[in-house]
C-alpha cells in the first residue's frame, strides 16, 4: 500500500529534515546541549522512524530500508567512521518492531518504547566508540551525564511532537482510505 | 527446519557484526594515514553536505536573528567601551604598519622568503554539528577546492579551536581541542613572561570540568604567572607561528612533583561557534 500512499513523499522528506535538523540543533545549542559534564545528543531521527512505526496503520513504510540510507549517510558526514550508524538504526527499526507488536498503540506504550530505544541506542553507540577507542568515559559517568540528559531531552521532543505528527500521519492515511 | 533457521540468523548476525567492526576500525586507520578520505566517501560526503544546506541555511538564519537582537539590547553600552578602545588601536595599528613593512625588508636583506609567521587563511562557515557525545566536530563550507587540507590549525573569534581532521572536496571536518581524542589537542605552544623569556611546550590535554588546557611536563625554571599569553610555536612544520591560544590559568606541580603542569584559559569558548578561519602555512 506504501507505493500509493501519499506518505511516499512525507516519510522521507521527513527524514531528511530530521537528519540534518539534528546537526543544525547540536550547532545552534551547543552552549546547552554540551555544557559540562551534561552532554545531550538530539534523535530526531530516530524519533521519526519509531513513530513511523507506530503511525504508519496498514500502510508499511519499509522502515528498515530508510534506516539503512540514513546510517550511511550519518557515518559519512557527522562522524567520518563507517559501520557504526548504518547498523544501529535499522536495529532500533527492528526492535521497536519486536516490541511493539505485543501493544496496541497509544501515546504510553508509544512513549515507553521510544524510551527504550533510545536507550539501547546510546547504550550500544557508547560500547563501540568505547571497543575502538573514542569514547573514554566510564560506565557511571556515561549514564549519568551523557544518557539521562539524552533520555530527558528527546522524551521532551516526543512529548512536543508526538500529537502534531498523529495529526500529520492521520490525515494522509484518510486521504489514502477515500 | 527451524533449527536451520536459527542458525542461519545467527550467522547472519555474526557477519554483520564482524563487517560493522572491520568498517569502524578500518576506517579510523584511514583516518589517521591519509590525507584525504577515499575517493567515494568523499563524493557521498559532497552531496550529503550540499543537501545539508537546504536545512542549515535557514536555521543558521534564524539563530543569527535571535542572536542580532539579543544583542541589541547591550549595545549601547558595548559601544562607549569600543570607542574608548578604538582611539588606542589606531595607534597600534600604524606601528603594525610600520614594524611589518620594516620585518619583509629585513627578510628581503637575509634572503629569507618564509618565515613561520608567515600564514594564509581561509574563512568558512560552520554548517552543522555532529550530534554525538563522543566527537566534538564541527561540519565546514570549504574544503580542499579552496585549499584546505589536513591537520591545518583552525581558530575562531581571537583564538585557536582545533584542527582540520577530515578533507572532502567542499567541506571538512574540525575536531575541537575539547574532543577526548588525544591526537586533537597536541598543538606546539609557547609561553612568554613580563620579562620576555619563554617556555616552549605542547598542550597535553583538556580538563572538561573546568574548560582549561594543560601543558604538561614543564621543567623550565622561568617563572610563569597568571596571565602570561600563550601562543603557537609554529615548531612541526604545519602549524604557523604566533596564533593565539590563550592565558595562564595557574601553574601547579605535577603528579610527581618533579614537573610543572600549567593550565591555560583558551581565548574562545568552544561552544557557539559560527565562522572559522583555517590557518595555512605559506611554504
Amino acid at each position: 500500500m506504501y507505493r500509493l500512499s501519499k506518505l511516499r513523499f512525507v516519510f522521507p522528506i521527513g527524514l531528511f529534515i530530521t537528519f540534518f535538523l539534528d546537526g543544525s540543533f547540536s550547532k545552534i545549542f551547543s552552549g546547552v546541549f554540551f555544557s559540562y559534564p551534561y552532554s545531550m545528543v538530539s534523535h530526531l531521527v530516530l524519533l521519526w522512524l519509531a513513530l513511523g512505526y507506530f503511525f504508519q496503520n496498514d500502510v508499511h513504510i519499509p522502515l528498515t530500508g530508510f534506516a539503512v540510507a540514513t546510517g550511511i549517510c550519518f557515518d559519512l558526514y557527522y562522524s567520518g567512521i563507517l559501520g557504526l550508524y548504518m547498523v544501529l538504526f535499522p536495529l532500533i527499526v527492528w526492535l521497536t518492531r519486536v516490541i511493539g507488536q505485543y501493544f496496541t498503540p497509544s501515546f504510553l506504550t508509544a512513549f515507553m518504547v521510544f524510551f527504550i530505544d533510545v536507550a539501547v541506542f546510546e547504550f550500544l553507540n557508547y560500547a563501540a566508540y568505547s571497543v575502538i577507542g573514542i569514547a573514554s568515559a566510564s560506565f557511571s559517568s556515561f549514564v549519568l551525564y551523557t544518557l539521562a540528559p539524552t533520555l530527558a531531552l528527546n522524551l521532551i521532543y516526543f512529548v512536543v511532537l508526538y500529537y502534531p505528527l498523529y495529526l500529520l500521519y492521520s490525515r494522509y492515511n484518510e486521504e489514502a482510505r477515500s | 527446519m527451524r533449527k536451520f533457521f536459527s542458525n542461519q540468523r545467527l550467522v547472519i548476525i555474526v557477519v554483520i557484526l564482524v563487517v560493522c567492526f572491520g568498517l569502524m576500525g578500518g576506517s579510523v586507520v584511514l583516518r589517521n594515514k591519509r590525507a584525504t578520505p577515499p575517493l567515494i566517501q568523499q563524493f557521498g560526503n559532497d552531496i550529503v553536505g550540499f543537501a545539508s544546506t537546504i536545512v542549515a541555511l535557514p536555521a543558521n538564519g534564524l539563530q543569527s536573528g535571535f542572536n542580532s537582537i539579543s544583542e541589541l539590547t547591550n549595545t549601547y553600552q558595548e559601544n562607549r567601551q569600543l570607542k574608548q578602545q578604538v582611539t588606542g588601536l589606531a595607534q597600534v595599528k600604524v606601528r603594525n604598519q610600520t614594524l611589518t613593512t620594516e620585518n619583509k625588508q629585513l627578510k628581503k636583506e637575509l634572503k629569507l622568503n618564509h618565515s613561520l609567521t608567515d600564514y594564509s587563511t581561509v574563512t568558512a562557515a560552520v554548517m552543522t554539528r555532529t550530534p554525538s557525545s563522543w566527537q566534538n566536530q564541527l561540519i565546514i563550507d570549504k574544503g580542499e577546492t579552496s585549499g584546505v587540507s589536513k591537520n591545518m590549525a583552525v581558530m575562531s573569534g581571537s583564538g585557536l579551536i582545533g584542527r582540520i581532521s577530515e578533507v572532502n572536496k567542499t567541506n571538512s571536518k574540525v575536531e575541537l581541542l575539547s574532543d577526548s581524542n588525544e591526537a586533537s589537542n597536541r598543538f606546539a605552544i609557547q609561553i612568554t613572561n613580563k620579562s620576555g623569556k619563554t617556555v616552549n611546550g605542547i598542550i597535553s590535554g583538556y580538563q572538561k570540568s573546568t574548560g582549561l588546557l594543560t601543558m604538561g611536563d614543564v621543567t623550565s625554571k622561568v617563572s610563569l604567572k597568571k596571565g602570561d599569553k600563550v601562543i603557537t610555536s609554529g615548531m612541526g612544520g604545519v602549524t604557523p607561528k604566533g596564533l593565539y591560544v590563550g592565558k595562564v590559568a595557574k601553574v601547579s606541580e605535577d603528579d610527581y612533583g618533579l614537573a610543572k603542569k600549567i593550565y591555560i584559559t583558551p581565548a574562545t569558548s568552544f561552544n557557539d561557534i559560527n565562522i572559522v578561519t583555517v590557518a595555512e602555512l605559506d611554504s
